[in-house]
């Protein structure tokens, strides 16, 4: 049986992107005439393994596949969550489990900014830093309700209202602080936004210069 | 979501001409640039004030010799146990002078207090010190007592003694973790998280909260015990001894360990008290100072236990003596459970309450040492002024003493056996 | 000698409050007090745990030197030093707590500071560990402390103008509905007094701390932040 391979754009190709549809991994679709369509049964070297050994599909695929599966965050805490943090990153809870253990302590090998606890004005500077240091593609995960809203701290003269005020944030976590099943389930949403290419940080880059500089910085 | 709110964005000031800046910050409601275009240099010179130096102390630090140079540690820093920094003047390798600066995480807790009842206060206070919370709420719970002139059944008394037993067990159980990580080994951070969230779950159990309990209530506490808790208390003191020493049995031997800490970081009696330094770094130096000894608050004076000290003074005492001290938490809280009575856990106490006009004055041994409340009320549902001493805040002072003709990669090292807690620090 | 404990005579209209522990044996330590430091100390206030007395500024430093070194009474240790401001027009108080083996319960000396010119000498020449109490005390009340080394903020930023615990120093409702939107922190004119410390030894400010062109706050249609603010 001799079918052509599938070109890009074919009513087969599995790569749903752009965000709209669910995403249908072909070997589980459970669709045997799918199979059979890319040669399945009759590779020369008789090489089924139960799986397919060539898939066609976009080189962007397969990048979010793997930037969604090994997310590292940085390790940057700023307070109490910090220690919820820490706990969702050890034994217990283990966010290693999502390929999320490397906490990087330096901003330039690390994917996601977990901020992790109350934001401060004289901080502000320092961790927006941070996050410009951090390479492209980046998300960043608001961690408790102090960096949502300002959370029990929202009548303070050096609290930052809220962390989405200095820089974009793409899942916000609620709770004071958050259970580490909180953060867990945070950082599955934060797998949905990388895979349907839908993070914060492509508008913030579109919105032009921002301020670097606050009245608070280091000096 | 809001992502970046169009009001508050700024285009870079560098690359925009003087007018249009002070337009765009007049429009924000933002203050003036300085006259000097210098003068928000940040960075770019790592670590030296682009002013000139306020105090004597400033100067001193920020003028440099021959061969010396400044390194900023912080405020992001792996381990200074939250967002804190450390202006190193070093010679090579060879500390010559430490400058902490801090602020990072002032949160402007005594102000929010101020504007707060006092049942509130018990719930602002909470991530002041995060890892000794009950402890936070004690403080201010004694002082409110004294100035409402009420006082907590003996069953709740009994119940905070346990809790905040609890409480410093896992805190110095992850003082012991922290103190290997910032040495490099990763592994017993490992086990004091497992023997922590065995106590928060626990704790969560009679306060329904994981970290910041908010468990304290003026006159009493906001539940009884119950069947979880009791059963996973139990539970746990099946083999909490056991935990404990296979933690115990990986860092006290340990070669590397052992060179790091013995004689690294030492602190003399003298040196402590005049420092202000409390808690088990105190002890640690051989002075017996233990405010559960010294002026018994709570049920103390009925349980039996001495002050244990050790001699030496140096990270490796004082990592020690969290040993010891986890063990005789253990030894009082089997003591608390034998002898706790039953009856209520709180007493009549009106919603808001307005005590008279008075001074007040409440301190607790917490995991970090002396952790005391004053506070003045003006016959007001809020407090007049409530001030915290934070026992970390204090003994921070001694990092700078401690440091000079030392290693860098031994700062940390030395910190974390000072064991200072950001949130408290910053308040 | 007299009744040392705290008037507690009228019942609680609501009749639910419980007889407070007898006040400290207290009696050695007021008769060696009154021996040593008789004319500095006044207002005795005692109550369950702690005896109180209050002294003039200016003999602060003096009788915690004499309270320290003193063999009978030897309060080694500085449990704490607190501000507290008694409002615009009133008068500061710089709050120490001591602690002595050799008496029971705690030892509060409240010195007054005048709020208009507020200056109280340092005691870090007594206890090194004060420092970071008076830098905060500084940074929160602006209470200068003469001869301290290092009297520099230390919460807020160098540049900050305000000072933050003093009682004119009114919170907002809602912060993020104030024209500071919280980035940057609120600053009310009136607690502007800066340039009056300036002569104060070891404390020099930055040119650009003394510029009082500073814009206090948005003023939107006649709305300024106080009125939007509650008074406590
Ligand atoms: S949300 Fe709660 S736990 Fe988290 S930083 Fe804020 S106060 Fe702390």
């Amino acid at each position: 049986m001799a079918v052509d391979r599938p070109t890009t754009g074919n009513a087969t190709d599995p790569m749903p992107t752009g965000g709209h549809g669910p995403i249908v991994i072909p070997d589980q679709a459970g669709d045997s005439d799918l199979l059979r369509e890319f040669g399945m049964d009759e590779h020369p070297q008789g090489g089924f393994h139960g799986l397919l050994e060539v898939i066609p599909t976009k080189a962007d695929y397969i990048l979010d596949l793997i930037r969604a599966n090994s997310l590292w965050p940085l390790l940057s805490g700023l307070s109490c969550c910090a220690i919820e943090m820490m706990s969702t990153a050890t034994s217990v809870n283990d966010i290693d489990r999502f390929g999320m253990f490397p906490f990087r302590a330096s901003p330039r090998q690390a994917d996601v900014l977990i901020v992790a606890g109350t934001l401060t004005t004289k901080m502000a500077g320092p961790l927006v830093r941070l996050w410009e240091q951090m390479p492209e593609p980046k998300w960043c995960v608001a961690m408790g309700t102090c960096t949502t809203s300002g959370g029990r701290f929202k009548r303070s003269y050096s609290v930052v209202q809220g962390v989405d005020r200095v820089m974009p944030v793409d899942v916000y976590v609620p709770g004071c602080p958050p259970r580490p099943e909180g953060l867990i389930y945070g950082m599955m949403k934060l797998h949905e936004l990388v895979k349907e290419r839908r993070g914060q940080w492509r508008t913030y880059v579109d919105r032009g210069p921002q301020r670097t500089r606050w009245e608070g910085d280091v000096r | 979501m809001t992502g970046i709110d169009p009001e508050t964005r700024i285009p870079d000031p560098i690359e925009l001409d003087r007018a249009e800046e002070e337009r765009l910050r007049a429009v924000a409601g933002l203050t003036p640039v300085r006259a000097s275009g210098g003068e928000y240099a940040g960075f770019e010179q790592v670590g030296i004030p682009d002013r000139p130096p306020q105090t004597e102390r400033e100067r001193e630090v920020y003028t440099l010799d021959e061969g010396e140079m400044l390194v900023n540690m912080g405020p992001q820093h792996p381990s200074t146990h939250g967002v804190m920094r450390l202006v190193v003047k070093v010679r090579g390798e060879i500390i010559v002078d430490i400058d902490p600066v801090l602020g990072y995480l002032h949160r402007g807790i005594e102000k929010l207090c101020e504007n707060a009842t006092y049942t509130t206060v018990l719930t602002y206070v909470d991530p002041m010190d995060y890892l000794s919370t009950m402890h936070n709420e004690h403080a201010p719970a004694i002082a409110f007592e004294k100035l409402y002139g009420v006082k907590a059944p003996p069953r709740a008394e009994y119940i905070r003694a346990l809790v905040v037993e609890l409480n410093r067990i896992f805190s110095h159980g992850l003082m012991m973790g922290f103190l290997a990580l910032d040495m490099g080994g990763i592994t017993p951070i490992l086990y004091a998280f497992i023997n922590r969230d065995e106590i928060v779950d626990m704790l969560s159990a009679i306060s329904g909260q994981r970290m910041l309990f908010n468990f304290f209530r003026v006159g009493g506490v906001n539940f009884d015990t119950n069947d979880e808790f009791l059963s996973r208390l139990g539970t746990w003191r099946g083999n909490v001894m056991k935990n404990i020493e296979m933690n115990e049995r990986m860092i006290t031997e340990n070669e590397i360990f052992r060179a790091r800490t013995i004689d690294m970081g030492t602190l003399t009696g003298q040196q402590a008290i005049s420092l202000g330094v409390t808690g088990p770094n105190l002890r640690a130096c051989g002075v017996p100072f233990d405010v559960r000894k010294a002026k018994p608050y709570s049920i103390y004076h009925e349980l039996e236990f001495d002050v244990i000290t050790q001699q030496g003074g140096d990270s490796y005492a004082r990592y020690l003596q969290r040993i010891a001290e986890i063990k005789q938490s253990i030894h009082l809280i089997d003591q608390i459970i034998d002898k706790m009575p039953h009856g209520s856990v709180q007493a009549q106490v009106p919603g808001i309450i307005r005590p008279r006009p008075g001074r007040a004055y409440g301190a607790v041994e917490s995991p970090r040492g002396l952790y005391s409340v004053y506070s003045i009320s003006d016959g007001g549902p809020n407090p007049y002024r409530f001030r915290m001493r934070d026992p970390s805040f204090i003994s921070l002072q001694a990092l700078p003493k401690l440091m000079p003709g030392r290693l860098v990669a031994d700062t940390m090292a030395v910190m974390a056996s000072l064991d200072p807690v950001m949130g408290g620090v910053d308040k | 000698m007299a009744d040392l404990r705290r008037s507690r005579t009228a019942a609680h209209p609501l009749g639910r409050r419980r007889p407070l522990t007898t006040p400290v044996a207290a009696g050695a330590l007021v008769r060696a007090l009154a021996e040593r430091l008789g004319s500095d100390l006044r207002d005795l206030w005692t109550d369950e745990d702690t005896v109180e007395y209050q002294v003039d500024g200016a003999r602060a430093h003096d009788v915690l030197r004499t309270l320290r070194d003193d063999d009978d009474l030897a309060f080694f240790m500085l449990a704490d030093a607190a501000a507290v401001d008694y409002g615009p027009g009133e008068r500061f108080e710089v709050v120490y707590h001591l602690f002595s083996w050799k008496h029971p319960g705690w030892l509060r000396i409240r010195a007054q500071v005048d709020r208009a010119d507020p200056r109280i000498a340092t005691i870090t020449d007594l206890w090194e560990g004060a420092m970071f109490h008076e830098r905060e005390m500084y940074d929160m009340m602006g209470i200068v402390f003469e001869g301290n080394r290092d009297l520099r903020r230390i919460y807020m930023s160098p540049d900050y103008r305000s000072f933050p615990q003093r009682r004119d120093f009114v919170l907002p409702d809602d912060a993020a509905d104030s024209s500071a939107a919280g980035v940057r922190p609120l600053e009310r004119p009136e607690t502007w007094d800066l340039t009056r410390f300036n002569q104060a030894p070891g404390v020099t400010f930055s040119p650009s701390a003394q510029r009082d062109d500073a814009p206090g706050e948005a003023v939107t249609g006649g709305e300024t932040l106080s009125s939007k603010s509650r008074p406590r």
